[in-house]
């Protein structure tokens, strides 16, 4: 692939982008959030289409217009969440719409033989073939996303995160399964976040910063360290200004020791009244589900949560709630928009009880008041409060989710992901009201996977990383330091 | 200000790997735990009603049984692919009017042989299903409203054909179909007989051939089905047009039973027959289903209400054990999945 | 059921939908029009209805029906809007609960609470009062138990209400084997509900209008507007309805909301039991079932009041309108024919109507980003 550009209205995502990959070879792709790593292979694999550059397959140029021009050429991509239908077995899934055939009836013998092939060639059992997919975890339906890439007889395997949700030994499980199809000539496109797993299995690296390719490396050139400093740059994170916190102070919040089976285990990190703490973790590092714990969706079985000195266990969101706990939830459209209602909706629907009058009435002018105020405060870009929150941009429609834990000031606010998907000028604001809202004496845990971000609003950011805390730094330190910890650099040690 | 640094072992989201048998099958097991649970209840029940009414194993008591299983069986495997496509047929009740009286009309009017009626009757009933599935398929419209709709205007075709209360005097042209001597070989109702054919004929299609597996796939992720090369609207249609197709069938089954035929013919069916499919274990959701459970299921509603009668309480008393059956029957079904989820 | 799929990505800023912000041409008096037609049911409903009645009166006047269509007609026809309004109503609150909310057991709650409406008025010599009070509340229990079984117990709504439905439906009949209940008491009942009377004051001037209207139906719709409209519990309902896992994040309990909209259902399942009592001069153990039963008309009425199947849209003055038309529809259908004919072309109706509604639906969804 050369010179590939791409743009998204007035979002340039990635350009000029080159990615040289040789046959039978492990070829690491490695980049920021952000960073455009997952346009190109979306470009590559026929999903979306280039703006500008070309690209060769075989010597010979090639126009790669649709997912199924990409399967042709024998590009296969397994993304990370596995697209897999759970009531069918395993072998329907990897033959799905392109069945075998033998007298109008699917020819079962031969496809269940390819598929223990597949298997076995994946490590798992035979007996899989047959299987609903519904009943295998979720590392093992991820194998079998492998197993349907494959089965096209692909010569160019992506791989979009896999390591994410996999766990060491299934991670040993997937090295050998890559390293046996380069053996036989097949190339991988390997995205991940975990840079120590890099030097176990790839040749190739290629950074990508800001939508454009940096340049390609053998891997023996390169040190964790080094690659770290490659994807952030020469950029300095400006904290903004000097944030003072009297750490004598009681923590507002506190998580100690807090673990939730299979998800994530003593984690411990603490929040004065006017503080701003990251919770920086990278995908599949188990930091998502921290929030949901504190503000009761999900319970926890073991450690504590501490407010002001004081264990509390929150049962619900609006227990939560009552204990002066707000969160900002990370998928906005999923978790935190109704779309077609109104901002106002929207704002009020958060803490109905504070505007039920007697009987439960509501009252519309108190209502239409907060939503105001909100609107004015937060710089909300919309004619009036009754306007649906569906039609407004992600920046817009992130400040009225997050107004919404505004209504009634809370003692401690998590957000989560408060800037994902939105645009430059709204996460500026964003930031601000962030900080705004710390000096004004509320303890703020956010948790983020945005490195930027982390060290340029917090006070203290803490490393989560494969589903604990680990490190924790001050506002001085720099990406790579962080980067590095989180992406597991064990070479060297944290800060 | 280093937080101490806390080592652990790592997550495992995997969760253990569930047993399954060691022997290398094609295919995973062709009979369901919910389809097992069923014969067992059906067969339980009627040990029961044989232990209480003697007469209750007699083919004079099994032969209605099974005469009156045919239709709803018949046509829940329409609704039994319907459903597993994640749609619903509202119309089936306003198809077999239709279907019926036309039948009815014709058989009164002309001398004209079963061949001709039969053609006939599974011929509307295709067209009316195309008209549903074309609706559905195409017109982006959820199918329990397109179908609340067709019910109406089928059920107003149906009353026009109809034009007085009741057609009587119905001839036995259909008599290979009913209740008479004439309609059994081997003591086996034809009806019902059919009816376990096309069962079994729909189970295998299903079961073993692309465009079978493709309704369930449909079911699963419509989006994902079409990324993947189903051509689905055309699927989602065909489902409809068997539905309607089955519904003449059905038609043909209810007119055979009597020599006269009242407008209430469909009246109530619909529902009659989407309770067979979800009593067998077809999830409403989508995805997920079989005809052997729909027509085990058809069969254990008309063993209670024939059970019912048989122990001499009130005939509408059934309905309560209808009901009853269809909670225990989908609440199970939920209990399984929720272990499932927390087992992976 | 699966609803259609909508995309649900999020990592990649979103561009702004633009259904507001229509094409130049569409910025006409007429684009406009037929934008409100397109993307608010109310004003098709009204358009509609108006179009019903001026139709009927050319042809009344013009002697093409069997009997004249004026307003004496059109309030008196009113007397059939009012368990259809309010059953439509009952569905309003339970599809806009979302996760696939609907009541198919409504007819079957009516039949019951009916019986035991008629046997604590009339065989136990309730006062009328606390018989009415007695329906409803069973009317409510009933509610409660489709509530806990879609709400708490996650079964869904379609499959706990056709099994209710069942259950319901049966116990009816049984519960007095198989026979109605009359009485003299119970016939007086006739009066109170279905009988015309005149307004007070200026009455004269105006068509008498069944009482049933005012006792019943105005009561049953106001309150339910408050509810919907100016109460938090109405909030909360659009919000499960809307999104039910931001509603969760939202801290509201969306499963004791989920289980109300249910036992609301039921509540108002219990007074239209009263009414179709007083309608019948009897309490029938059939009167929700006969036929085609209550539930569906019930359901036709809330997705033709632009109810949204899928949850979260639907207005009370939707389903009053609805029904308006359709019984006004009715009543000239009626009359537009010769003996029992017109009520065969009532069902024609009800059906293209329904099936129009819902394909415009969807055009409007294309077109414009959706209805209102």
């Amino acid at each position: 692939m050369s010179g590939i550009s791409k743009r998204y209205g007035a979002v340039r995502a990635i350009r000029n982008a080159d990615l040289d990959v040789e046959a039978g070879t492990v070829h690491a792709l490695v980049g920021e959030n952000g960073a455009g790593k997952s346009t190109l292979i979306k470009i590559l694999s026929g999903a979306e289409r280039a703006d500008t550059g070309s690209i060769e397959f075989n010597g010979a140029p090639v126009s790669i217009t649709s997912a199924q021009d990409a399967i042709k050429l024998g590009i296969a991509t397994v993304y990370q969440e596995p697209q897999l239908f759970s009531e069918l077995t395993v072998s329907e899934n990897i033959f799905l719409g392109r069945e075998l055939r033998k007298g109008g009836r699917i020819d079962w013998a031969a496809q269940n033989a390819k598929v223990v092939e597949l298997l076995e060639l994946l490590g798992l059992p035979r007996r899989y073939a047959t299987a609903v997919v519904g009943d295998l975890s979720i590392a093992e339906q991820q194998q079998v996303s492998i197993a349907k890439a494959l089965a096209g007889d692909a010569t160019v395997l992506i791989l979009d995160e896999p390591s994410a949700i996999l766990t060491d030994a299934e991670i040993e499980v997937l090295f050998g399964v890559v390293r046996r199809l380069t053996s036989t000539g097949v190339s991988v496109i390997y995205i991940s976040h975990r840079l120590d797993e890099l030097f176990q299995i790839a040749e190739t690296v290629t950074v990508m910063r800001d939508g454009a390719t940096l340049g390609t490396w053998p891997i023996s050139e390169l040190t964790v360290r080094s690659i770290v400093e490659k994807m952030v740059g020469g950029i300095l994170t400006e904290n903004e200004g000097a944030r003072t916190v009297d750490q004598s102070l009681t923590p507002r919040l506190e998580l100690s020791d807090l673990g939730r089976r299979g998800r994530f285990h003593d984690v411990n990190v603490a929040v004065r009244p006017g503080e701003i703490v990251a919770l920086y973790g990278l995908v599949g590092s188990g930091v998502s589900e921290i929030a949901a714990c504190i503000y009761g969706i999900d319970s926890y079985d073991s450690g504590s949560i501490l407010l002001d000195g004081a264990a509390v266990s929150p049962r619900s969101p609006r227990h939560a709630q009552k204990l002066g706990i707000g969160l900002l939830p990370a998928n906005r459209k999923a978790q935190g928009m109704f779309s077609f209602q109104s901002i106002a909706f929207n704002i009020s629907a958060g803490h109905l009880p504070l505007f039920g009058g007697f009987a439960g009435w509501m009252e519309r002018a108190k209502e239409r008041s907060v939503a105001r105020d909100l609107i004015k405060r937060l710089a909300v870009k919309t004619p009036s409060e009754k306007q649906p929150i569906g039609a407004m941009s992600g920046g817009n429609a992130q400040k009225v989710v997050l107004a919404r834990q505004l209504v009634e000031r809370p003692g401690v606010l998590v957000l989560a992901e408060p800037t994902q998907g939105v645009d430059v000028g709204a996460k500026e604001e964003i930031h601000r009201i962030i900080t705004e809202l710390a000096d004004e004496g509320t303890a703020v845990l956010v948790v983020t996977s945005d490195l930027p971000e982390a060290l340029r609003i917090a006070d203290r950011v803490q490393v989560v990383r494969g589903g604990t805390t680990t490190d924790e730094f001050g506002p001085d330190a720099t990406q790579v330091e962080v980067l590095a910890a989180a992406a597991g650099d064990t070479s060297e040690g944290a800060a | 200000m280093s937080a101490p640094t806390v080592s652990g072992p790592p997550p495992t989201p995997a969760g253990e790997r569930r047993k399954v048998t060691e022997r290398q099958r094609i295919l995973p097991s062709p009979v369901t735990g919910q389809e097992l649970v069923l014969i067992g209840v059906i067969a339980v029940l009627w040990i029961v009603l044989w232990l209480s009414t003697p007469a209750f194993l007699t083919a004079n008591s099994l032969q209605p049984l099974l005469g009156a299983v045919a239709p709803i069986a018949v046509i829940g495997i329409g609704m039994t692919i319907v459903i597993i496509t994640g749609g619903i047929d509202i119309s089936v009740s306003g198809i077999i009017m239709v279907c019926a009286v036309v039948v009815a009309k014709t058989l009164v009017d002309y001398e004209t042989s079963i061949w001709v009626v039969l053609l006939m009757s599974i011929g509307i009933g295709a067209l009316l299903g195309l008209i549903n599935g074309l609706l559905i398929a195409y017109g982006r419209v959820h199918a329990i409203i397109i179908t609340f709709g067709t019910t109406n205007i089928f059920q107003w075709l149906g009353l026009q054909i109809f034009g007085g209360n009741t057609v009587s005097g119905i001839p036995d042209t259909l008599a290979t179909f009913g209740n008479g001597a004439a309609g059994r070989t081997w003591g086996v109702p034809h009806a019902f007989a059919i009816t376990v054919v096309l069962a079994a004929i729909a189970w295998w299609y299903l079961r073993h051939t692309a465009g079978g597996r493709h309704y369930f796939a449909i079911g699963g992720d419509p989006v994902a089905a079409r990324l993947a090369g189903v051509r689905v609207r055309p699927r989602i249609a065909s489902a409809y047009v068997l539905t309607g197709l089955l519904a003449g069938l059905g038609a043909c089954f209810l007119v055979a039973q009597s020599s006269t035929l009242a407008q209430n013919v469909g009246t109530g069916k619909e529902l009659a027959v989407i309770a067979a499919v979800v009593i067998g274990g077809t999830s409403i959701m989508g995805g997920r289903g079989s005809v052997l459970g729909t027509l085990l299921g058809a069969l254990l509603v008309q063993t209670v209400s024939s059970g019912v009668t048989q122990l001499g309480w009130p005939s509408q008393l059934s309905d309560l054990f209808v009901g009853i059956a269809i909670i225990v029957a989908v609440g199970a079904d939920l209990i399984r999945e929720r272990a499932r989820r927390r087992a992976r | 059921m699966s609803a259609p799929v909508d995309d649900q990505q999020t990592g990649t800023p979103d561009p702004a939908p633009t259904p507001a912000t229509a094409r130049g041409s569409e910025n006409s008096l007429g684009g406009r029009l037929i934008r409100a037609l397109l993307t608010q049911r109310i004003v098709l409903l009204v358009v509609l209805i108006v179009a019903v009645v001026v139709t009927f009166m050319i042809m009344g006047a013009g002697d093409y029906l069997t009997s004249p269509f004026d307003s004496d007609s059109m309030s008196a026809a009113l007397i059939n809007a009012v368990p259809l309004a309010m059953l439509g109503l009952a569905e309003l609150i339970v599809i806009l609960s979302g996760r696939g909310g609907i009541d198919l057991s409504v007819g079957a709650n009516v039949s019951l609470s009916g019986m035991v409406f008629g046997l604590a008025y009339a065989q136990w010599g309730l006062p009328l009062w606390l018989a009415i009070l007695l329906a409803v509340v069973c009317g409510g229990v009933l509610g409660l138990v489709n509530g806990y079984l879609v709400a708490y117990l996650g079964f869904p709504a379609l499959i706990a209400t056709l099994a209710t439905y069942y259950a319901y439906k049966s116990l009816a009949v049984v519960i007095n084997n198989q026979r109605p209940i009359s009485s003299p008491e119970i016939s007086q009942l006739y009066n109170s509900t279905a009988r015309s009377i005149e307004l007070p004051v200026i009455g004269s001037q105006l068509p008498d209008v069944p009482r049933g209207i005012f006792l019943f139906l105005i009561p049953t719709i106001v309150v339910m507007w408050l509810l919907l409209a100016r109460t938090t519990f109405g909030r909360r309902s659009y919000a499960i309805g809307t999104n039910d896992v931001a509603a969760r994040w939202s801290a509201i309990d969306v499963k004791s909301t989920r289980l109300w909209a249910y036992v609301i259902s039921g509540l108002i399942c219990g007074l239209v039991a009263v009414v179709t009592v007083g309608q019948f001069a009897s309490a029938r153990p059939d009167a929700g079932t006969a036929g085609n039963g209550m539930a569906l008309p019930a359901i036709t009425i809330a997705v033709l009041g632009g109810v949204a199947i899928t949850g979260g849209i639907g207005r009370v003055a939707g389903v009053v309108l609805a029904t308006v038309l359709i019984v006004w529809l009715n009543d000239g259908i009626l009359k537009a024919f010769e003996g029992n004919d017109g009520s065969q072309y009532q069902l024609l109706a009800l059906g293209v109507v329904l099936v129009f509604a819902a394909l415009l639906n969807g055009v409007a969804t294309r077109r414009y980003g959706g209805t209102q």
